[in-house]
């Protein structure tokens, strides 16, 4: 197992260079960012000047090698915007980014997993049509239109949840500060409601389709027959027995799931005024601002990587007929 | 379609929504966009600069009427070569951590933002310095600090008064990093915190007496979607948001929540004319080089009726780059004539052919940089066509593709774009063209007798005839007509009803001007 473990890392190197190399021809592909970082009235001298200033003079090649040398040594470069170090930029803002995604991933697991097991239960009542007519509006609903219509509706016209913003709970527990993240959770909570709801219904929807049909096979299969002949009841039957069978097509999706539902963050965030890293990114391809892009595509680079490898011994510990080697 | 949706929605969830009891000693903005940073020296931007103008003191202020007007100095003289600019500081004054503000402070202020090793780019450094030719600031003593410029200039006052002032103490001892997050202010409000793409917070500076803040707490939050702008300030979370979509001012007026308000804006909108060597190979850029041509499209076009249509408002055609007050108020917009426009046009040698057409452009526009930009450029397109002068328009992203082509002249021959103008000086409006080679002359017009008379402006300190010859300028400008004339860019934005305030032309929100019902 640590073998696989440390090929993966190995792997997820040349991975991460190549996400780098990637993202940064992409960016010098839109432009000189010179212009975005002087004054509309700055003279050609003036204009020159900064882009030398900037290192934007050199050529795309050389730039990414000294990109390349320089993250070798830790260091990430400085955010053109802000100034400051860029992965201190990104790392700022991950908590709200994380928490919002571990958030919208309870709702589209443990959403999901009631939904299909009810649905495939009940199979073919009124109960499993309305499951599967929700699932599908769930899948067919736009999420920059379903956070607009929440915020509407719920925010403004019942007043029951908080329209936009947000109070951090996992910044405060990683800097071991216990009695601000208790203090701020009910709070953080509400304000995590629509917008984690937002990201989530997509998955949610799909999900529940998929534990239902997943749990239609099982429920059909031999093993399932002689459990409920041996009499035991039906709970035992269907939570031991059947959904343990069901979980490995899931789990495979819910690994891919933290990624996914991390993509979606970016028009979220937005609509929420959710202060993450989905925002600052689009931002900053917007202002070129091209050391922090790469912060970040590095950041999400490591993190998918991580979550890859976390679903492969996940579905090797659920399912014996599965080991590594 | 979508624009009805949100309205319907938003009209129905406000006359539901509950009211929530505002805080009277608090005051809520939202702009939609974050600072990048609030060092006073690097900012660059207006949403940025909204908020330092309420953190810091200038030595003195730009006014909402365009007066330039004493604050943390309470006057001014200048030597007589017009160099050296000696302002004396009120007395009392201190910044927010309790520091006594000097005139060695003032200059500290000024000689940072210049410091080649800071590798500053803010708008301090980046365009007011440029523009008056900033040499050095130099206490003369605890209340006087000089600054020395390169030549008289007559913008030089507005643009000293866009440097905020800060403490030597502080800043000297402060890494970059901590100056970009925790500004110490020497202005009526004092910085509090800062969450980063969340809310920047201030408080009341019981230090600043020379205008005592009126609010405990001021509140910027960042929020980017404008919808979620609108419903926050319904909910009475918010008390003046910007960039509200017109087509929603009905809808949120009758809420009685808020009001939306109009207001025309110092942005200039324009069609330029490329005059550049590089468009003379076809017949269209040879049209255009021809002030006779550019007179005659002027009439082409009919800019109230695309306010009215495509932008939501009224508003009247500009006549020259100059904002009011400081504009040539003899010179008449160009009225909407295309039987003139075509008779001139067959004046200056260019008839329809057999198929109509008299010549043959491209106007280029951004999509999305400024209010209905592409909608404007295609009408303007389709104006021009009207008269035989076919016209393609093409419109493009703005920060990676048309920034570019603006910035090294190479947009055109048409090109569509707005211009940062402002209400307290003639010059600084006309000031795109400080000279044929300008960074900011995008349509390399060369015209000797406009720019000769940069020089009589220099050469004269008495405002009735810089005046004078600024109004000269105008009207030659007009004349010559290198800029199609549109519009002053119109702004919306959103105020509770709790609040008493008029938005300025220029953008900025000045706290002083913010009152309670």
């Amino acid at each position: 197992m640590l073998t696989f473990i440390a090929r993966r890392l190995a792997q997820s190197i040349i991975v991460i260079l190549g996400v780098t190399l990637i993202s940064f021809v992409a960016l010098h592909m839109g432009g000189d960012p010179t212009y975005l970082y002087v004054s509309e009235r700055a003279s050609q001298e003036e204009i020159q000047e900064t882009r030398v200033k900037l290192g934007f003079d050199k050529p795309v090649y050389v730039q990414y090698a000294s990109y390349i040398e320089r993250l070798a040594h830790g260091d990430f470069g400085t955010s053109l915007t802000y100034r400051v170090p860029s992965i201190e930029v990104v790392l700022e803002r991950f908590p709200a980014t994380i928490e919002l995604t571990i958030f919208a991933m309870i709702i589209a697991i443990f959403g999901a997993i009631p939904i299909g097991v009810i649905s495939a239960l009940y199979r073919g009542t009124a109960i499993d049509g309305t499951a599967m007519f929700m699932a599908m509006v769930g899948q067919s609903v736009p999420s920059f239109w379903l956070g607009i219509m929440l915020i509407l509706y719920v925010g403004l016209g019942l007043g029951w949840l908080p329209i936009s913003g947000h109070t951090p709970l996992l910044d405060p527990l990683l800097r071991g500060d216990f009695s601000t993240a208790i203090r701020n959770f009910p709070s953080a909570v509400t304000y995590l409601v629509m917008p984690g709801f937002t990201i989530a219904f997509f998955s949610l929807a799909r999900n529940a389709r998929l534990v239902r049909s997943s749990m239609l096979e099982v429920l059909n299969q031999d093993f399932v027959r002689t459990a409920r002949a041996k009499g035991l009841n039906e709970y035992h039957v269907v939570v031991s027995h059947a959904l343990r069978n069901a979980w490995l097509p899931v789990v495979t999706m819910f690994g891919l799931e933290f990624g996914f539902l991390l993509s979606g963050v970016v028009v979220v965030e937005t609509i929420f005024a959710w202060p993450g890293v989905g925002r600052l990114v689009f931002n900053a391809i917007n202002q070129r601002d091209i050391p922090l892009v790469q912060a970040a595509v590095i950041v999400f680079s490591l993190l998918f990587v991580f979550l890859n490898l976390a679903t492969d011994i996940l579905y090797a510990r659920l399912d014996p007929r599965i080991r590594l080697k | 379609m979508k624009t009805a949706m949100f309205s319907l929605a938003i009209g129905l969830a406000a006359c539901a929504a509950p009211a929530l009891a505002a805080d009277p000693n608090t005051v809520m903005i939202s702009q939609g966009v974050d600072a990048s940073t609030l060092d006073p020296a690097q900012v660059s931007s207006r949403n940025e600069s909204n908020m330092l103008d309420n953190l810091f003191g200038t030595l003195y202020k730009i006014g909402g009427d365009g007066k330039i007007t004493p604050y943390l100095a309470k006057s001014y003289k200048v030597s007589d070569d017009g160099t050296k600019w000696t302002f004396t500081l009120n007395d009392g004054l201190t910044c927010q951590d309790g520091e006594k503000l000097t005139a060695e402070d003032a200059a500290y202020s000024f000689n940072r933002a210049a410091d080649p090793a800071a590798k500053f780019t803010g708008n301090t450094p980046g365009f007011v310095y440029s523009s008056i030719q900033f040499k050095k600031a130099t206490a003369l003593n605890e209340t006087d600090v000089e600054i020395e410029i390169g030549q008289y200039n007559p913008i030089a006052l507005g643009m000293i008064s866009e440097v905020y002032v800060h403490c030597k103490d502080s800043y000297s001892k402060m890494n970059a990093n901590d100056a970009a997050r925790k500004p110490v202010g020497s202005g009526p409000y004092k910085f509090v915190e800062w969450t980063k793409d969340d809310r920047v917070v201030f408080a009341k500076n019981e230090n600043f007496k020379l205008a005592p803040a009126k609010f405990d707490k001021v509140v910027w939050r960042t929020i980017p979607e404008g919808s979620t702008r609108v419903a926050e300030m319904l909910a009475g979370n918010l008390d003046i948001i910007t960039n509200v979509s017109p087509d929603q001012k009905k809808t949120i007026d009758a809420t009685g929540a808020a009001t939306v308000v109009p207001i025309q804006g110092t942005r200039r909108i324009y069609v330029g004319f490329n005059q550049k060597a590089k468009f003379q190979d076809t017949k269209g850029g040879q049209a255009i080089s021809k002030p006779e041509v550019r007179r005659a499209l002027q009439y082409a076009v009919d800019v109230p009726t695309i306010c009215s249509t495509l932008l939501g408002v009224e508003c009247t055609r500009a006549t020259s780059p100059v904002n009011a007050p400081n504009n040539n108020t003899a010179l008449q917009p160009f009225p909407f004539d295309p039987a003139r426009a075509e008779k001139l046009l067959d004046e200056a040698g260019y008839p329809k052919d057999a198929s109509g057409t008299r010549f043959e452009l491209t106007l280029q526009s951004p999509n999305g940089r400024y209010y209905g930009d592409a909608n404007v450029a295609m009408s303007i397109g389709q104006f021009f066509s009207d008269i035989g002068v076919k016209t393609k328009v093409t419109p493009m992203e703005w920060a990676s593709v048309y920034q570019p082509l603006i910035r090294a002249h190479d947009a055109g021959p048409l090109f569509f774009l707005g211009t940062g103008g402002d209400t307290w000086s003639a010059a600084y409006d006309l000031a795109d063209f400080s000279a044929p080679t300008a960074g900011t002359n995008y349509t390399d017009w060369n015209d000797p007798v406009f720019f000769g008379m940069w020089k009589e402006l220099y050469a004269t300190r008495d405002p009735v005839e810089q005046k004078k010859i600024t109004d000269k300028m105008s009207a030659r400008f007009s004349e010559q007509s290198p800029w199609l004339m549109l519009y002053f860019q119109p702004n919306f934005y959103g105020v509770a009803k709790r609040i008493g305030w008029q938005p300025r032309r220029d953008e900025r929100i000045d706290l002083a001007d913010v009152t309670l019902k």
